[in-house]
């Protein structure tokens, strides 16, 4: 039989309430209890009637795994005994009459003054409530009928208000071992769908995610996970990790799954058309097929070009991340091909169509060469780019393709 | 009877006798011969071009400047999967290829390869992807085929002489080899819409340099999409005959 991890119940407690926040601005927490206060009444426009927010918020805390109960009334504390019966109570005057049958094990009183009550013979809220407050208070203490006004909204219930934090951490303990990659899918989306719903509520976004999988007696296997640009999307975010999961050898079966996102960055939302044709939007488009290759096939895979101030051919290119700007000269008459290295060749055998032209330099980095380059073409009818060199080595090499 | 022409103005696939279908996206290829032999007149858009050589670097993708400048100038990506030699930036921006749309992806070749050229297609709209494929069956191309579907992509394929022989659901295949007087000469095996029309002949083109030398001979002529280019860096004679002064700065 597992043991009630109370911390871990905390820990999750805490991220629901920052994924609530996409759903309220004021979500509190109560020390005390296994559950969350939103205030629906300011985003009732946005969101519908409370009954129709509470449909939805158990349907997606469903998704994420958990099981909620939800229930709405004009105070917390008649909200929190509104939930159990999935009550909405609109109006501040309905409180006595829906919530009165309720038993009084319900009501959030230690266990001594309600065994006390019960004694007296009161079973029902509304046998309370009948009672004069003097009386109630001579009886039980003041805490009772301060108890009971905060919930009939006669006395203000004010509640300290809850702060999404700077970083999202979450930690899921798997039911069982999963020892196949793609296994791991199904709990991180779920995850990746907690995280999401917490950056959509701060109105941030992530740019790089740390995974660390715990086994059993092998060390944890870390996984990280950065993108091209920052995103809210889950789909985007799940894709780019099945890429990465392709690539990733399990040396045990996972038990344990930690998930962090240590910096949540400010999002903005771009506007999008309908054909994805303005240039920031493929640029967008290139950087999430960036991410995508480059998690699946490693980071060296995907690259731009750039030119090199140099007039040795080889060392006239390099490659380049997207970020950079390309340095660009236009030499329209050279090949577009060049080989990996030149290939020593023998010059009887191909037709020299133009050139030469001359290229001397490198001196100052020891490797100075002097060649003459020429256009040849082959028996099969390929134009090649040819040199002879007459520094540091002799003899005839090929050099570039004019494919 | 209304259906019928509709179905045939609009599928590529169907025609009528000897009338070529019109349902077809293309873009101009920039050879004014070949523009007028293809059905649509250009590289169909949205589909594989399997383009089939006896010996890869005889001018096939030199054959595809004008399109991939054209790609490059109105701001869409040209991506390379897997190159069998190193690109020249320096020679591409100068044919019009702009370095800051050009992608390189480099898998390591096989199932690796055929994965980054389906994602390369799927993604965005627009632009064009190459590749050089080692092995390709029929049902792999047909996905690749369907990935630049999806996205309206120009897709380039090149292929071995024996790839020739196989069949292929690429919607153009065309088949280069060595012509007279230095030019391509184009065989198209297969095209959507018609009946595989007669071989082109085009100049190969290639630009003059050097200093003056005993053994010159007249280079091909331009044809008309080069002679209206500046090519930045380098003075060219319109024509191209002759020799060039063209020195690099002596150090």
């Amino acid at each position: 039989m597992p043991e009630r991890d109370e911390a871990a119940e905390r820990q999750a407690l805490q991220r629901l309430a920052a994924w609530c926040y996409q759903y309220s601005n004021q979500v509190y927490i109560p020390g005390d209890r296994n559950g969350l206060f939103l205030e629906a009444g300011a985003s009732e426009r946005l969101f519908g009637r409370t009954e129709h927010l509470g449909k939805r918020l158990q349907q997606e805390l469903g998704q994420l795994g958990y099981r909620a109960l939800t229930g709405s009334a004009p105070t917390p504390e008649a909200a929190w005994l509104a939930a159990p019966e999935g009550l909405h109570i609109a109006e501040p005057g309905h409180v006595r009459r829906q919530l009165g049958p309720l038993p009084l094990d319900r009501l959030h009183l230690d266990t001594a003054r309600r065994v006390a009550m019960e004694r007296m013979g009161f079973r029902q809220l509304r046998d309370l409530l009948r009672l004069p407050r003097k009386s109630l208070t001579r009886r039980f203490g003041p805490a009772l009928p301060d108890y009971l006004d905060r919930t009939l909204g006669i006395r203000p219930d004010p509640r300290a208000m809850y702060h999404p934090p700077e970083a999202f951490s979450s930690h899921l303990e798997l039911p069982a071992e999963i020892s196949s990659c793609q296994g791991l899918l199904f709990p991180l989306k779920r995850l990746l769908e907690e995280l999401c719903g917490v950056l959509r509520g701060g109105d941030t976004a992530v740019q790089s995610l740390h995974i660390i999988l715990g086994h059993e007696d092998h060390q944890d296997t870390p996984l990280k996970l950065g993108l091209q640009s920052p995103t809210q999307d889950a789909n985007r975010l799940l894709g780019v990790l099945r890429e990465r999961l392709e690539r990733l050898r399990l040396p045990q079966a996972v038990r344990e799954i930690h998930l962090d996102a240590p910096t949540l960055l400010k999002f903005s939302a771009g506007q999008h058309s309908l054909f994805r044709d303005t240039p920031a939007e493929q640029q967008q488009d290139i950087r999430q097929l960036t991410e995508r290759l480059q998690a699946r096939l490693g980071n060296e895979s995907v690259s731009g070009l750039s030119c090199v101030q140099d007039h040795r051919p080889e060392y006239s290119w390099r490659p380049r991340t997207l970020d950079e700007r390309p340095d660009c000269t236009a030499l329209a008459h050279r090949p577009s091909w060049l080989l990996p290295n030149p290939k020593p060749c023998s010059i009887e055998n191909y037709e020299i169509l133009a050139g030469p032209e001359r290229i001397e330099s490198g001196w100052w980095d020891g490797h100075d060469c002097r060649r003459d380059y020429f256009i040849v073409r082959d028996t099969h009818g390929c134009t090649l780019w040819a040199f002879r060199e007459y520094k540091p080595r002799r003899g005839w090499y090929l050099h570039g393709i004019f494919a | 009877m209304n259906s019928i022409n509709q179905l045939l103005s609009t599928t590529p696939q169907l025609w009528k006798g000897r009338q070529a279908s019109r349902g077809q996206r293309t873009l101009p290829t920039g050879h004014t011969r070949l523009d007028r032999q293809l059905p649509g007149n250009g590289w169909p858009q949205g589909a594989i071009t399997e383009l089939i050589t006896r010996k890869p670097g005889m001018g096939e993708f030199r054959l595809l400047f004008p399109t991939l400048a054209d790609t490059s100038r109105q701001g869409q990506w040209v991506i390379l999967v897997d190159p069998p030699w190193i690109p020249y930036p320096a020679a591409l921006q100068g044919h019009g290829l702009l370095l800051d749309r050009l992608l390189v992806v480099r898998t390591g070749g096989g199932k690796k390869s055929l994965w980054a050229c389906e994602q390369a297609l799927r993604n965005g709209r627009g632009g064009a992807v190459l590749a050089w494929p080692e092995h390709i069956s029929f049902s792999q191309l047909r996905r690749l085929q369907i990935a630049a579907e999806s996205s309206s992509k120009l897709a380039f394929l090149f292929r071995p002489e024996n790839a020739g022989e196989e069949s292929s659901p690429a919607a153009l295949r065309l088949k280069l080899e060595p012509g007279n007087r230095r030019g391509i000469r184009i065989n198209i095996l297969k095209c959507r819409g018609s009946r595989p029309p007669e071989p082109v002949w085009i100049p190969q083109l290639f630009s003059a340099y050097g200093k003056h030398w005993h053994q010159t001979h007249p280079y091909a002529a331009f044809t008309e999409h080069n002679s209206n280019t500046a090519l930045a860096g380098s003075s060219l004679s319109a024509t191209g005959r002759g020799p060039v002064q063209t020195r690099p700065k002596q150090h």
